[in-house]
């Protein structure tokens, strides 16, 4: 069983391959020690795929459905096509969230699979991200987080007009 | 009056312990940090411009440690708060920005800080104030779901909370397994009364502090925030620190 990982970034979308990674017989501790290095973290998890936002406004859209759980048409299509070409039969995408992970369950026929072990890979690939995307100059994913920030972070704070809390719970 | 900081050239500002912290040294000695954004004050506190050798000049702002915890910790003489020119800062419970603007002149054009705060009040001050600090990434959003902002972050030195909710420790941990490097490290203000108010203040510190070893975390210091604060208490670590037998075996 092949294992892939999504890994949503600020300016894209990334698969990543995991190789050689089972989840039995592996433990949590060994992963956490080869996470920090990227000589062997490198070895192990490799770039598949990387389809970069169109534009600020797709970035924020995406975002948004992110947030929230939700496959975007965009991010099926990206996996479709990534997967279109696959000779593995049997495979699963690890995702931090389960709650996306089960929408992309739905929406197409990968299943998805989240829980501690994908969270501490993830955690690995967003340390390294910018070494897997070559296109990506030192600063220029910061760059993306606070544009989208900023535009994220002004359309909540716009829903309110009176400055009146929404308190949850 | 109108004395006070504006004694012009009398103002010695030296470098403090702390990288990236000043002491203004005049009648009264204040901290201060070295404005990212010279001509500008967030919230209303004064400007001390001091003349360079070279004729240009550098100005600075006041840190009142009445209005800020992390002000308070550093007068409170914690030794270390890993907040450093360059670093890589997340900031749960960021409020107005006050604090978070004093961080911003800290970590400098060089470092980050991911600014969280829920609160559309709040928030709307925060995202305003970051129009002016480049280094400022405002996220509105709940700490306590990291997912939701995951595409916002990426892996921090430190991580700084400030959200005075009973589950505190529990959202620093969340937001550590997403973000904070493994050695990486945290500050944690803790304010008694929000976690129990009945308990007395210092068996609540010691309570926080034992959740957070249960969570990869290994607290080093605890200061009081007394006199700037009442019943609340600093505490200073690191996350996930490699064994060293371990690293004796390799």
């Amino acid at each position: 069983m092949k294992t892939y990982l999504l890994f949503e970034s600020s300016s894209g979308y990334g698969l990543f391959n995991a190789e050689g990674i089972d989840e039995i017989g592996q433990n949590t501790e060994a992963v956490r020690n080869s996470v920090s290095d990227l000589n062997r973290f490198g070895q192990v998890v490799k770039l598949t795929a990387f389809q970069p936002f169109e534009s600020a406004l797709d970035a924020l859209n995406q975002c948004n459905a992110v947030s929230e759980g939700i496959m975007t048409d965009e991010l099926r299509n990206f996996l479709e096509l990534s997967f279109q070409n696959s000779k593995a039969k049997e495979f699963i995408v690890g995702v931090a969230d389960s709650k996306l992970g089960a929408s992309i369950s739905e929406g197409t026929n990968i299943s998805c699979r989240s829980n501690e072990f994908m969270l501490e890979l993830l955690r690995g690939v967003r340390l390294h991200f910018e070494h897997y995307i070559k296109n990506l100059k030192p600063g220029d994913l910061e760059k993306s987080q606070l544009g989208l920030g900023h535009s994220y972070s002004r359309a909540k704070v716009k829903f309110n007009v009176n400055r009146v809390d929404s308190m949850v719970i | 009056r109108g004395g006070g900081m504006k004694g012009g050239s009398k103002v010695i500002v030296e470098q403090h312990r702390h990288k990236g912290v000043f002491i203004a040294k005049g009648k009264e000695d204040a901290l201060v940090t070295k404005n990212m954004v010279p001509g500008d004050s967030v919230y209303n506190e004064k400007r001390i411009s001091v003349p360079q050798e070279d004729g240009t000049k550098v100005e600075y702002r006041v840190w009142n440690p009445f209005r800020s915890k992390l002000a308070a910790a550093i007068l409170g003489g914690v030794d270390n708060i890993w907040i450093q020119p360059g670093a890589k800062v997340l900031y749960l419970g960021a409020a107005s920005g006050t604090t978070v603007s004093h961080v911003s002149d800290l970590v400098g054009p060089e470092g980050v800080v991911y600014a969280v705060e829920f609160s559309h009040r709040s928030g709307r001050d925060l995202v305003n104030m970051a129009k002016k600090r480049t280094n400022v990434i405002p996220i509105i959003e709940d700490a306590r779901h990291p997912a939701k902002y995951r595409m916002l972050v990426g892996m921090v030195d430190v991580i700084f909370s400030d959200v005075a909710q009973p589950d505190q420790a529990r959202i620093l941990a969340l937001n550590a397994t997403y973000f904070l490097k493994a050695g990486g490290h945290f500050v944690i203000s803790i304010k008694a009364n929000c976690i129990d108010s009945t308990s007395p203040a210092e068996a609540v510190f010691a309570a926080e502090v034992k959740k957070l070893q249960q969570e990869q975390f290994k607290p080093m210091e605890q200061v009081t925030l007394e006199p700037f604060e009442r019943d609340h208490a600093c505490v200073v670590g690191a996350y996930r620190v490699p064994k060293k037998q371990k690293n004796a075996e390799k």
